[in-house]
């Protein structure tokens, strides 16, 4: 089983009748993620992740479209067969899911009382594994008693109970604080990383797809409208739902939003202009206030900076006031390109109106 | 004493013998009604829409018998559902005939009751077990009746009192047990002294189970 792609969904759709109107959650979707990823998916409330990821282990049959796991078309399994590759996909939910009867360890032995072993192997096994996610001394509490983060830890103990390849997250961190997110996220990189686990990470918080994911889908009304590696989607969104997303989550958004309130756009000079800029590595940003002002003679006034780690890049994003030779701006740009920077107005050109 | 409950006084075997009628018929048709009640209520859960075994038929099909039974008065049912009864004990009369009535009047309710606490567990758990791998009836085992036990006995010990209540009204089909007493010779020769006593039996029978119950919840509920 040496697939490149672990999971493969092939033109998904899945249909509910709510009543009179049927609902697309998913349409029309085809997605692959290569073994090994940690591959996110981001849309807002109701665009169908949920539906989807759930199509994944068939928790959702589909209406129409293939399902192929690990080599497996899950649609032709009977129902044994079906069980059994679900034990492959751990899953973690917004909501834990814990079961409130049974300890912490209870619950991470759950998923083992099916398995031909003994009392005590499963035991040990329970607690090696409560051991990896840090509540090794949690074992004999009840989940009642435990923090929101505590319990996402004692849920992905318990998802990796059947040694999954693929770890499915819906939301784990939505219900959690952001510190909170941080550590959850850091032990999910880790487990990543020390299982060759496969993660599939739905979101709704760009900040957590930035944080861990290497490849991101964004979703919307059913459809997968943008996918790629995090760096190139952060750096280049192709739509503006993902646009959204992005400068939601590097606070360009508010910054745009407080700079186009408080300098006044129309007041600026005949030769100033308000620019947003967005590169990729640390010593752009650098070369762009310098070549500006050596090679073009124009001024850089920065107003706003902010540098970020995405998929090990640097990627920065700025806004400024220019001042000087705007008609050698452009031509400046178009160069700067080639070095990963790109420019957008956000004031209006001059004489537009 | 004497003078308080003079017929009482007289009758202490006549007492005997109906309180244990009275906890035999209990007993006896609770777990016959607990065994039929449990049924109902996980099949009806997990056969009704969206449920881990949908099956349309089999939901509406016992959601129907569950209402029709439900709907009868067990004054009613006690007469109504003697050829069965003899068909099953061999008389309509007696102690043990009433059982079958009995069966027919409670395990419905339980059955609702059942189904409620059931209803209750969080269906996100229920998904967590499917995502694992879970089959139906290790679900229905596992997860089910573990993680409704406590609201289960909760609706057990509403079952048993409701059930200690409609022994008294079996005494109509010759029963015996505390409410034949209160009103066959209570009530019937004004001897409201015996009527008094068979009623406080029945309300420390009917305490002596709600503290029982609400002990084992305490036992196996942790939150
Ligand atoms: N079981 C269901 N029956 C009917 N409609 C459903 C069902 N599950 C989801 N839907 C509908 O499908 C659409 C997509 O829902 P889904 O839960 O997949 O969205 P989501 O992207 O996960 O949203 P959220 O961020 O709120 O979790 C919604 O319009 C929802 O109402
Ligand atoms: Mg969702």
């Amino acid at each position: 089983m040496t697939e490149q792609n672990i999971i493969d969904l092939k033109n998904i759709t899945v249909t509910f009748k709510n009543g009179a109107t049927p609902v697309k959650a998913v349409d029309n979707v085809s997605l692959a993620i290569p073994r090994g990823d940690i591959y996110g998916i981001i849309g807002y409330s109701g665009a169908g992740k949920s539906t989807l990821v759930r199509v994944i282990n068939l928790l959702q049959p589909p209406t129409s479209g293939t399902i192929t796991v690990n080599g497996q078309n899950l649609q032709q399994l009977p129902p044994k067969a079906l069980r059994q590759a679900r034990k492959k996909v751990g899953m973690i939910f917004q909501h834990f899911n814990l079961m409130k009867s049974r300890t912490v360890l209870g619950n991470v032995e759950y998923p083992l009382l099916s398995q031909k072993i003994t009392a005590a192997e499963r035991k040990q096994k329970a607690q090696k594994l409560l051991a990896l996610v840090g509540l090794a001394e949690y074992a004999a509490t009840y989940p009642s008693q435990l923090s929101g983060g505590q319990k996402q830890r004692v849920a992905i103990a318990r998802a990796l109970a059947n040694d999954p390849e693929v770890l499915i997250s819906d939301e784990a961190t939505s219900a959690l604080d952001p510190k909170t997110t941080k550590a959850i996220l850091e032990l999910l990189e880790k487990l990543h990383e020390t299982l060759d686990l496969t993660i599939v990470l739905i979101t709704h918080e760009m900040q957590v797809i930035k944080t861990i994911c290497h490849n991101v889908a964004v979703m919307d009304a059913g459809k997968i409208i943008e996918r790629g590696r995090v760096a190139s989607v952060f750096t280049d969104p192709q739509q503006p739902l993902t646009t959204d997303f992005v400068e939601t989550s590097t606070n360009v958004k508010a910054a745009i939003e407080r700079i186009t309130a408080t300098v006044k756009v129309d007041e600026l000079a005949a030769d100033q202009e308000l620019i947003y800029f967005n590169f990729i590595g640390n010593s752009a940003k650098q070369s762009i206030i310098s070549d500006l002002a050596q090679q073009y003679k124009i001024d850089v006034n920065i107003l706003f900076a902010n540098i970020d780690q995405i998929d090990g890049e640097n990627v920065g994003y700025m806004i400024a006031i220019i001042t000087g030779d705007l008609a050698g701006f452009d031509q400046a740009i178009t160069k700067l390109k080639d070095n990963g920077v790109k420019a957008r107005r956000l004031s209006q050109p001059k004489g537009a109106d | 004493m004497a003078a308080l409950i003079p017929n009482v006084i007289s009758m202490q075997s006549e007492f005997i013998q109906a309180t244990l009628e009275t906890l035999y018929m209990t007993f006896f048709s609770a777990i016959i009604s607990a065994i039929l009640g449990l049924l109902f209520g996980i099949l009806l859960v997990v056969t009704q829409p969206k449920g881990i075994l949908e099956d349309a038929l089999t939901y509406s099909v016992l959601d129907k018998v569950v209402n029709l039974l439900r709907s009868i008065p067990f004054i009613i049912l006690l007469a109504v559902i003697s050829p069965l009864t003899q068909f099953l004990i061999g008389t309509t009369v007696g102690t043990t005939a009433s059982l079958v009535p009995l069966v027919f009047g409670i395990f419905p309710f339980y059955a609702r009751q059942v189904q409620n606490a059931l209803l209750d567990v969080d269906h996100g758990v229920v998904e967590a077990a499917q995502s694992m791998g879970s089959s139906p009836s290790e679900i229905i085992f596992r997860v089910y009746l573990r993680e409704g036990l406590p609201d289960i006995i909760r609706v057990s010990i509403v079952t048993v009192i409701s059930l200690i209540g409609l022994t008294t009204m079996a005494g109509a089909i010759g029963s015996g047990g505390l409410g034949d007493i209160a009103i066959s010779i209570g009530y019937a020769r004004f001897e409201n002294d015996v009527t008094f006593v068979a009623m406080i039996i029945i309300l420390i029978l009917v305490f002596a189970v709600q503290l029982i119950g609400d002990w084992i919840v305490k036992k196996v509920e942790h939150y």
